[in-house]
């Protein structure tokens, strides 16, 4: 018996890390992505490297997971990470209140983590509030999400995993409730082909809705936008947090000779049409000059918005969504040959490929362990070079 | 607040077949960007358009495009700004990289070239945080005090777009060039290493008939480039090392 086949649809960064693990275990995989690598969730992303302090007080799990999956990327992509931590900082009485409570979740999730004095946070971010009151270091870093991805499909691809981009799923076949392939469109030749799988994953990201209704199963995933307003300018050397729960515009990440501020939070029905509201945009600026009153002097260089895809629960606010992930086996729902992974974030796609892919290899007798948290990944460039 | 406007978008059948241009009209929010637009006319009037784009903010240099002519990154070019240079705005492929469909080109050949610079995306990480990991590497040292906002920009400023060999003239009559992108990044690449014979190594790759000398100075490369990376005052430097490198031969 050859090796069994699996067609991951989606090239962001679950879908990328997921083709690349299933290809270390010797799995046989094909990714198929509507359009570039990275062109729906993941690249627009925030360029955060989570420390995991961000969600530990009110979210060890995603805390924990966080700090775990930053340390796996520094072993994994050395060469596409800058790895120059974070602060988060109080302006305010509520917020220096929060400070131990944060330290206390810190330590809780195994997050390295130091206070430091105002002045000294002032002297390593020169543009930093005067109103600082209280700060706290911790090991933020910055990624590009698009080479993030190129760098595990690239690494896939040299364990012999074919990426098919420009590739549009129109329906996923089946037989006597078995999942059996999937029909698709190459956008650059104008070709449909049936694509036959053992199992197909859907890493479709806020789009894995649409994909699992072709299956008619149903998984709930919430499309849950944020407007990032990036400045023409660099005015941080270190990621600025907010020092309290997470809110809108608590977020300043440096990248290049930018500094990206976010987010908002809203819900849509339709992840490719997401207008961008004017006062989140303002509400952006307004924020990020308290952390950074230097941002009132920049020059906006753009403005992006793009819907996550949070497993929705019922009654809770978005915000307040964990930003966990989940794997949904479709066999519970009468389906065999399909899964579904889905929620998390860029920081934990590694760990997320590596619970969808232990599942899968489960369904196909595969006895492989997962290798992924060592093998470091190959240059980004080799996705698109012949040589 | 919303604005309508015609996109006159090259579209091509497979292979590069059945070029031609057409007319979309579409309605969104008055400072969208150049790339919404495009987005719009996929996600309201014809899903085939192939078109690349991901960070939106100019950081991947995925979608690099010709606006009206003009080499740029549509994901921070101005609708409004491009309408009045010209109704409909115009897109098109970049020019100097072969056509795979509609707005896409193929860029294999452009990594290749990349990928033979050695420049890596990140420069050395400074000092930083203590982390608990049994890499060596990876192991901490206390951070230091920053002593100007130059030394804080690790990633390399060249987001590898393309809009250079686009609007580079010497690409368009050799395509053995190497290119004012490679040209930039060998030079990069030789500041960041400490081994002498990489260095010398790296200039190697610079010069020759289709290296550094080949360039007819147009500085396009320079004045398009998103990125202020200035690809041609590195040409120019480079071709300065390797003359003192002649010289000091000589002298030998």
């Amino acid at each position: 018996m050859g090796r069994p086949r699996v067609i991951v649809i989606g090239a962001g960064s679950t879908g990328a890390a997921t083709a690349h693990d299933l290809a270390l275990r010797g799995v046989d995989v094909v990714v198929v992505e509507r359009g570039e690598v990275a062109s729906g969730t993941t690249g627009r992303n925030h360029c955060l490297l989570h420390s995991g302090g961000r969600y530990c007080v009110t979210d060890d799990e995603a805390g924990i997971e966080c700090i775990d999956e930053n340390l796996a990327l520094r072993r994994i992509m050395p060469d596409l990470l800058e790895l120059n931590d974070g602060l988060f900082v109080a302006t305010t009485e509520e917020d220096l209140a929060y400070k131990d409570a944060f330290l206390e979740a810190c330590a809780r999730c195994h997050i390295p983590a130091r206070e430091l004095e105002p002045d000294r946070a002032r002297q390593l971010e020169p543009f930093l509030t005067p109103d600082v009151l209280a700060a706290v270091q911790v090991p933020d870093g910055v990624f590009e999400p698009y080479r993030f991805c190129l760098a595990f499909l690239a690494t896939a691809q040299a364990n012999g995993a074919q990426v098919r981009t420009f590739t549009e799923v129109v329906d996923l076949d089946s037989t006597n409730g078995y999942v059996t392939g999937v029909t698709v469109v190459d956008r650059l030749t104008g070709r449909t082909d049936t694509l036959g799988a053992d199992l197909v994953i859907n890493a479709g990201g806020p789009w894995a809705e649409h994909l699992a209704s072709m299956a008619e199963v149903d998984v709930p995933v919430s499309p849950t936008p944020g407007v990032m307003v990036t400045m023409g300018r660099r005015l941080n050397n270190m990621v600025i947090n907010r020092l309290n729960v997470p809110s809108d515009g608590d977020i300043v990440v440096p990248q290049r000779t930018t500094s990206i501020i976010g987010t908002t939070s809203w819900s849509v029905d339709d992840p490719d049409h997401i207008p961008i509201p004017a006062d989140h945009v303002t509400r952006m600026l307004d924020r990020g000059r308290d952390l950074l009153p230097e941002i009132a002097a920049a020059s906006i260089r753009g403005v992006m918005a793009v819907a996550r895809p949070l497993i929705s629960k019922p009654g809770v606010d978005a915000r307040l969504v964990s930003r966990t992930f989940e794997c949904f086996d479709h066999k519970a729902d009468g389906v065999e040959g399909f899964v579904t992974i889905s929620g998390g974030k860029t920081t934990t796609a590694r760990a997320m490929a590596e619970k969808v892919a232990d599942i899968v290899c489960g369904k196909l007798g595969v006895d492989a362990p997962c290798r992924t948290t060592d093998i470091p990944l190959v240059d980004h460039r080799r996705f698109h070079a012949r040589s | 607040m919303t604005i309508t406007a015609t996109l006159e978008v090259f579209r091509c059948g497979p292979g590069g077949t059945d070029r031609r241009f057409e007319e979309h009209e579409v309605t969104v929010h008055d400072d969208a960007t150049v790339l919404d637009a495009i987005e719009a006319v996929w996600a309201r009037h014809d899903r085939s358009l192939t078109f690349r784009h991901a960070c939106h903010h100019a950081s991947c240099g995925t979608c690099g495009i010709l606006v009206n002519g003009v080499e740029a990154l549509p994901c921070i070019a101005d609708l409004s700004e491009a309408l009045r240079q010209r109704s409909p705005v115009r897109v098109e492929p970049l020019r100097n990289l072969p056509l795979a469909g509609d707005l896409t080109v193929d860029v294999a050949g452009f990594f290749d070239r990349m990928r033979a610079s050695t420049m890596t995306i990140t420069r050395t990480a400074e000092d930083r945080l203590p982390i608990p990991t049994d890499g060596g590497d990876l192991r901490a040292r206390p951070v230091e005090v920053a002593d100007g906002l130059a030394r804080f920009n690790r990633f390399e400023n060249c987001v590898e777009c393309g809009i250079c060999i686009s609007a580079c003239p010497t690409m368009a009559t050799d395509d053995r060039f190497r290119g004012p992108a490679m040209l930039a990044a060998l030079a990069r690449a030789r500041v960041e290493t400490d081994d002498p014979q990489e260095r010398e190594r790296l200039l190697d790759l610079a010069d020759g008939e289709h290296g550094v000398w080949r360039c007819h100075g147009a500085w396009e490369c320079t004045t398009r480039c998103p990125q202020q990376v200035d690809p041609a005052e590195s040409i120019m430097q480079q071709r300065r090392d390797l003359l003192r490198r002649r010289l000091r031969g000589r002298v030998r």
